[in-house]
């Protein structure tokens, strides 16, 4: 044991120390950069300005998403110190998701559920996930590269809290750029990409962060 | 050592001070050693406290000095504790040898009552089979005689009992840790 603490106190370095409040300027001057890349690249909504932006919609689903990726983030950077913890992070996520989606539905009542078929296109919503899958990964390779320096002690709970914040911002970029004004479509298909940008998430970033 | 007091050695570790971080590598490897005397067989303490020592060396530059060391501490210990249940989960048992030293009793009995009550909210044939096989040593194949249940039920009943073990530490608070 002595040769042992020896050798780690031969392997000293000073070292920086981690500051939460950095991070989250780092990964919100990322997440920006994204936006600002994909609306430089012409993917913005012909009609944003002239018709999206006049929409209660529109407003809802780039709050909902501005919202959630805030709560995300915040759950998943706080638990990088090992004596944090995701959880009231992700309740606050979940109880977050609850509310926006009833603030959908009071959007627009006078459709009710009828429909559906057409108000649900299979292939408008693969259209949607081919986006907004996509636009997840850069901000979730961000802040897996955080978990992975960090030293997490909840694993599959701050790589989900990571996957739900990345979703969180691929959503708010993909307003910009999505036609679809009905809150139904949104309400049913959205959540179908984070679920998938979560679960991969979920999956992958606690192997590549074990310590 | 008061709270303080690690939490100035760390300071000091982080700044590459290799005074300081001797002197609290070997106050915390105390400590450690206490923490696991509880939780574990007296024969894995001492790797658990070496791998513990060597998470806190290559994660130090995640401690704040503003919080609590013990706290810190704790939760890494706490993190390798329920790796070390995992872990047992994954490895073939081997028979203890007749001979091996017994240190003293105070440690061993709240090691066996805190195993005790994790092991009581498991289902009673998972807790069977991991008590027969884990803690008694006995074979997978004496386990099964003993019990009634087949090989491979054993082997199934030891390994959602360990993973049940692993989720109940993890969901305790690690306050209490």
């Amino acid at each position: 044991m002595d040769d042992f603490m020896a050798g780690l106190v031969a392997d000293l370095k000073p070292v920086r120390r981690r500051r939460p409040a950095v991070e989250a300027v780092v990964v919100a001057a990322l997440f920006a950069a994204e936006l600002a890349l994909w609306l430089l690249t012409d993917n913005a909504r012909e009609n944003l300005v002239q018709v999206a932006m006049t929409t209660p919609t529109f407003w809802w689903k780039l709050a909902s998403a501005g919202v959630l990726t805030v709560i995300g983030c915040a759950a998943a950077l706080s638990s990088l110190n090992p004596a944090g913890s995701p959880r009231r992070g992700l309740v606050a996520f979940g109880v977050g998701c609850i509310v926006f989606l009833i603030i959908g539905a009071g959007l627009d009542w006078s459709l009710g559920l009828t429909n559906l078929a057409a108000r649900l296109p299979l292939s408008a919503g693969l259209d949607c996930l081919s986006y907004l899958v996509p636009l997840s990964l850069p901000p979730l390779v961000a802040l897996g590269f955080l978990m992975r320096r960090g030293a997490a002690t909840d694993l599959p709970g701050t790589a989900l809290a990571c996957g739900l914040a990345a979703a969180g911002w691929g959503a708010f970029v993909f307003v910009f750029t999505c036609p679809h004004d009905d809150p139904l479509f949104v309400a049913i298909w959205y959540p179908v990409a984070v679920g998938i940008t979560a679960l991969l998430a979920r999956l992958v970033l606690p192997l590549v962060s074990r310590w | 050592m008061a709270e303080s007091e690690w939490s100035g050695l760390m300071a000091a570790a982080q700044a590459g001070n290799g005074g300081a971080y001797r002197r609290l590598l070997e106050e915390v490897r105390v400590w450690l050693c206490r923490y696991y005397g509880r939780r574990l067989p007296p024969s894995m303490i001492d790797d658990a406290a070496q791998d513990t020592l060597i998470a806190i060396h290559q994660k130090r530059h995640t401690y704040d000095s503003s919080r609590p060391f013990v706290a810190w501490l704790a939760a890494i210990a706490r993190y390798k504790w329920i790796d070390r249940l995992r872990e047992m989960k994954r490895h073939s048992t081997e028979a203890l040898p007749e001979d091996i030293h017994v240190e003293g009793h105070e440690t061993t009995v709240i090691t066996a009552t805190i195993l005790e009550t994790l092991l009581g909210q498991l289902k009673p044939a998972q807790s069977t089979a991991i008590r027969l096989v884990k803690i008694h040593g006995l074979s997978v194949e004496e386990a099964a005689t003993r019990t009634g249940q087949s090989v491979s039920l054993v082997k199934v009943n030891i390994h959602r009992g360990l993973a049940k073990l692993a989720g109940l530490v993890e969901k305790e608070d690690p306050a209490h840790g």
